[in-house]
């Protein structure tokens, strides 16, 4: 992979911006309100408007790492601070961006304890840029860490439904996953006899086959955890449901994205024998998770169950095109990955909005909301139709490319997740009908529609899907700039 | 590139100035009634004037295509592009012109609804949706469309969505359609990795026989026609729409009986080579399409909601279409038939749907019975309009369905098996049937003498519609000129026949006439009309049926041949009974389950072992004291 070092440190300010929010936000008191608020949005901003600079500066037609940064942090186990930019993460830094500005604006509301929420906010999309755009493994496994663990605090303390049990069993679980994941990489470290965390030097390491097998399945279930891989998938509904709104939007939209990007980035690139080797494993549990998924979605009743189990379903997706190792299914599915952020984090603003003042999440109790507050009807009717895979998004894409690669290698596998796609649109249908239409509450009739200032972060939200919807090769051709030589060195 | 071309700058201003409105309606004036309608009609006004200029002076006898890169994976790769040749075109004819007609029809219609403006959001969406659909280059760009449409689709139905039943239509319509698109999607996959092109004209071309063994072209033919089961409501996954019939009836006229509905068909036409390529996949079409034309004419003779009346037809009319087409490929026909019964119709049966609209805004019910016994037929325009479109329905000569179902019939009557031919007519004959029960019960209304008649409520019809409208006579112009124009078409029509043909196929074909197929064919629709005549319409009739001399067969047609019941049963029986009931136990018991399980054993372990923990000081010293000897034997003995 060749790299080209950056004229200007695009990534240190892209991760040090909320950091620096982050240590303002301490100074501060906490009825400050508005002050917190603009600062952490401002440190969300400039995180935004740099991930759209990198994505929108990345050159395709040279390729390679770009923007690259390298400082040896520890020389004697050779970590090294090594940060880049290529297809594969782009999408990644520019859904972070956009998924933690539209969460600070949709938390705009928030009074209670706004400065502590703000700061682990800012504390987690830290550790999310920083596994996008890490490059060595040491560094890559500790801002995992460091995204994971303020989900604890965010849910305990800010969360609501059964709360306590959520936040315990999602850390637990993501603590059994990095319990795999520590042996797979010290694994990896040791046997490649080259003293170095540097993943393009380790990939050129040429593990022993039974060191790639074993590696890859630890890796494998380990970030499997975090991208709600079937069976392992039980913490992401019951955290979503306990988690207040911009957390969900992070969680789903971006935190589950951790997961199956690591599969991707570590397991699959520095283990490509043990990927193929359990490749039917991971095509298998997908397509499990997308046909479970919907069918469980279908007899839920809280609106954050319902979508929980889609993410489920769509997370399978994009394992499922991971599994196929094609041109079409990576490039769907990294796709994919950017398209159910966008998506999911739409679907947790909308909900959130009704549970703030409906305080409920029940279908059955809610209902005719379309008449009560038609904006903010219209905006979950809106993820919940690019959820059923409605053209003109950009999720419609990212299935139809992992689908068409799926059936060539697993034609079963394919034509089940095909299927699986009338449920899926059965169940969107069922929520939207139940909810937004039919004759409305009495209970509710007297709130108010979203304001235009609250509407702002859906609408960038929208305007994303459908942008991509429509120009689906700004994101293709910039993800297939880093595919096909993925493939290649594999 | 191109940016001169003005065909290509029509095409482009054809799909995206209906884009255009939809989202400045959507975004913008959504609250403000005139303004989008404003914004609505004149993007439907302008690909109008396209589409007939385009129609008049483009020579497309050899197909102008257009193509841009849209996305470019591996082996997917889609375009984004035009096709125009005579298919296209006369389908882009009809459905610009209908749309506008609607749109215009819609203002009367619809008018001092609090939804107006997205009413006609919902209709530029569809407009964009199904021109993109009828001109798009490449399979995959149809498929895009194709499910835009049923998007549209699902919002008109749902239009009024306070009202339970129509939300739940509106999901049904969406649901049904999809189970037969998902077929579609898997037949194009199928076409993209073993044939490897979804472009039109080279899926129409001889080289797919020669890279596709025999086996898959046909399973991808049927699978394509899951999808046209769905849009074209085929049996038996017809049931969605006759339940569509909720959404407003603008809606109907355009979307569910004359321009989306027919999409199904026109995608048979439009890869008709493709189709007809497997003689299998032609049968099998031939069989469902007769299946769907009995069924539906027979659920139409017992209805007494007049929308659902014109929707069996429709169904029954496409499975009409359907078989001609089917029928053409089988005995090495042209598409003709099968196209020209889609023209005709397109232009009747809206007519049918709109002026049914000015009775139930009238009148303020769907009960044609009721509408009858109130004066219906005192509205002059709309009585008069919609006999011709019965008489057109019926295929009386010299309306455009005798010419249509002339060349139909023609079709069939070329197939070995005589027997296609005599469930045709005996499909004509239904058809004269029910169409006329309603004419009649409309003329000759015999206030009381309902009563018997199943399904029919006695009740006071509050006039002037639900809608406030307080026009002692006749019916608002924007109303009644779409009824005239639609009017015209029917009793042209059949006249453009040879015409039509030069166009579609580059020459005309000798009309050479079969006096007996003729004669049995007109025979069979007035023998349906005297029926009619003599069940309903006579000063004594009993207007009852001739059907009700048998019970069990009526209650069976009442019951829509209990499709509904079995999808249902379906529905909850397996989806909802079976895997999400199977799942979800699953879900909470064995895999949270058993999770929470090693959770709560840990805590339990811990708790056991915290009974060590019990603060007598001395036993904790006396224990470590072991501990420590222990250690220090082991170390000692070690050495």
């Amino acid at each position: 992979m060749t790299e080209h070092a950056a004229t200007f440190p695009v990534l240190s300010c892209m991760l040090l911006a909320p950091l620096t929010g982050l240590v303002i936000l301490l100074l501060l008191k906490e009825n400050q309100k508005f002050l917190i608020r603009a600062v952490s949005l401002i440190a969300a901003g400039v995180s935004l408007g740099l991930a759209l600079y990198t994505f929108a500066n990345y050159d395709k037609a040279l390729g390679g790492l770009q923007f690259v940064e390298k400082y040896e942090m520890v020389k004697t186990f050779g970590i090294t601070y090594f940060v880049g930019v290529e297809g594969l993460n782009a999408p990644m830094l520019l859904l972070t961006g956009i998924v933690i500005f539209t969460g600070v604006l949709t938390m705009w509301e928030l009074e209670v304890r706004t400065k502590e929420f703000f700061i682990w906010i800012l504390a987690l999309v830290t550790g999310v840029f920083g596994v996008f755009m890490s490059y060595d493994l040491f560094m890559f496994f500790l801002f995992y860490e460091i995204a994971v663990v303020p989900m604890y605090i965010l849910i305990l303390v800010w969360g609501s439904t059964r709360k306590e049990y959520a936040a315990m069993k999602l850390t637990l679980y993501l603590m059994a996953g990095s319990g795999l994941i520590i042996p797979g990489v010290l694994l990896l470290y040791a046997s490649s006899g080259l003293g170095t965390f540097n993943m393009v030097a380790l990939h050129g390491a040429h593990f022993s086959p039974w060191v790639q097998k074993v590696a890859f399945v630890l890796l494998f279930f380990g970030f499997g955890v975090l991208a709600a891989v079937w069976p392992f998938h039980t913490w992401s509904p019951v955290g979503h449901v306990a988690a207040p709104t911009a957390v969900s939007m992070l969680h789903a939209g971006v935190l589950m994205k951790l997961g199956s990007f690591a599969i991707l980035r570590v397991a699959m690139f520095l283990c490509p024998e043990g990927f193929q080797y359990w490749a039917h494993l991971m095509a298998l549990l997908a397509t499990i998770g997308i046909v479970y998924g919907v069918f469980v979605g279908l007899a839920q009743t809280d609106l954050k169950y319902v979508i929980g189990y889609s993410s489920v379903s769509h997370m399978g997706i994009v394992c499922l095109g991971l599994s196929t190792g094609t041109i079409d299914g990576i490039n769907g599915s990294v796709f994919q990955m950017f398209a159910h952020g966008i998506m999911t984090a739409l679907f947790f603003s909308s909900v959130g909005y009704i549970y703030d003042r409906t305080h409920t999440r029940d279908i059955h109790e809610l209902g005719g909301f379309s008449k009560i507050m038609p904006i903010a009807s219209a905006f979950f009717i809106t993820a919940a139709l690019c959820g059923a895979g409605v053209p003109g998004m950009a999720s419609f894409w990212a299935e139809l490319l992992v689908f068409i690669a799926t059936v060539k290698v697993y034609p079963v596998n394919g034509l089940l997740a095909i299927a699986a796609l009338v449920v899926g649109a059965l169940f969107a249908l069922r929520v939207v009908q139940s909810t937004f239409f039919n004759t409305p509450n009495p209970k509710f009739t007297h709130f108010e529609d979203v304001s235009p200032f609250l509407g702002l972060p859906r609408m960038i939200l929208i305007a994303t899907l459908v942008f991509f919807g429509f120009f689906p090769q700004t994101m293709v051709g910039m993800i297939k700039s880093a595919v096909v030589p993925f493939l290649q060195g594999m | 590139m191109g940016s001169c071309d003005p065909v290509l700058l029509a095409c482009l201003a054809t799909v995206l100035l209906p884009l255009l409105a939809f989202a400045l309606i959507m975004i913008f004036t959504w609250r403000r009634p005139n303004l989008s309608l404003a914004i609505s009609l004149t993007a439907s006004t302008i690909p109008v004037i396209i589409a007939w200029t385009l129609f008049f002076k483009l020579d497309v006898s050899k197909p102008i295509i257009y193509n841009f890169d849209w996305l470019v994976s591996e082996t997917v790769k889609v375009p984004f592009g035009f096709l125009l040749d005579p298919t296209s075109m006369v389908m882009l004819v009809i459905v610009a012109t209908i749309s506008w007609l609607v749109q215009i029809y819609s203002i009367g219609y619809m008018s001092g609804d609090p939804g107006f403006g997205r009413f006609y959001a919902d209709l530029s969406l569809f407009a964009l949706a199904m021109l993109t659909l009828v001109i798009s280059s490449g399979l995959l760009q149809l498929y895009i469309a194709w499910e835009l449409v049923g998007l549209a689709s699902y919002l008109l139905i749902g239009f009024w969505y306070e009202k339970f039943s129509a939300s739940e239509a509106g999901k049904k319509a969406f649901v049904v359609t999809r189970f037969g698109d998902i077929g579609f999607f898997m037949g194009l996959v199928f076409l993209t990795l073993f044939y490897g092109s979804l472009d039109i004209a080279s899926v129409n071309s001889a080289a797919v026989a020669k890279s596709m063994p025999p086996w898959l072209i046909t399973t991808s033919a049927l699978l394509i026609f899951c999808g046209i089961m769905g849009k074209s409501a085929q049996f038996p996954i017809h049931v969605w729409l006759p339940d569509a019939m909720e959404g407003p009836t603008p809606v109907s006229a355009l979307l569910h009986s004359a321009t989306m509905v027919a999409a199904g068909v026109f995608l048979l036409t439009r890869i008709f080579p493709f189709f007809a390529a497997s003689a299998t996949a032609m049968t099998v079409v031939l069989c469902i399409s007769t299946i769907t034309l009995i069924l539906s004419s027979t659920v139409g003779m017992v209805a007494t909601d007049i929308k659902q009346v014109w929707a069996y037809s429709t169904v029954s009319q496409l499975g009409f279409m359907a078989m001609g087409l089917a029928a053409s490929g089988l005995a090495a026909g042209t598409l003709f038939p099968g196209y020209y019964h889609l023209t005709t119709h397109a232009a009747f049966k809206a007519l049918l749907f709109l002026c049914s609209g000015v009775f139930i805004h009238h009148f303020g019910t769907n009960d044609f019975f009721t509408m009858a016994t109130n004066g219906g037929r005192k509205l002059y325009i709309p009585m008069v309009t919609i006999t011709i479109a019965s008489l057109a329905l019926a295929g009386i000569f010299p309306f455009s369905g005798f010419f249509s179902k002339e060349a139909i019939l023609g079709a069939l009557a070329q197939l070995d098996n005589k027997m296609w031919l005599i469930l045709g007519l005996f499909g004509a004959f239904l058809t004269a049937y029910y169409s006329f029960r309603v004419i009649f019960v409309m003329l000759f209304p015999k206030p009381g003498a309902y009563g018997k008649v199943p399904g029919h409520v006695e009740e006071e019809a509050h006039s002037h519609g639900g809608h406030g409208h307080d026009e002692g006579h006749g019916v608002p112009w924007v109303m009644s000129f779409p009824l005239l124009v639609l009017a015209f078409f029917t009793c042209i029509l059949g006249f453009c026949q040879e015409y039509l043909q030069k166009f579609l196929l580059g020459e005309a074909h000798p009309h050479h006439i079969e006096y007996t197929l003729l004669f049995s064919a007109v025979g069979c629709a007035l023998g349906g009309i005297a029926l009619a005549w003599y069940d309903w319409g006579r000063k004594d009739a009993k207007c009852v049926g001739f059907i009700s001399k048998f019970p069990a067969l009526q209650n069976f047609f009442i019951q829509k041949w209990y499709m509904d019941h079995f999808w249902r049963w379906f529905l909850n029986t397996f989806i909802y009974g079976t895997f999400s009931r199977i799942f979800t136990y699953n879900d909470r018991r064995v895999v949270d389950g058993g999770v929470d399980a090693v959770a709560f054993s840990t805590i339990g372990s811990g708790r056991l072992l915290s009974f060590l923990q019990t603060a007598f000081v001395q036993l904790n010293m006396l224990f470590m004291v072991l501990v420590l000897a222990g250690v220090g034997l082991y170390l000692l003995m070690g050495r």
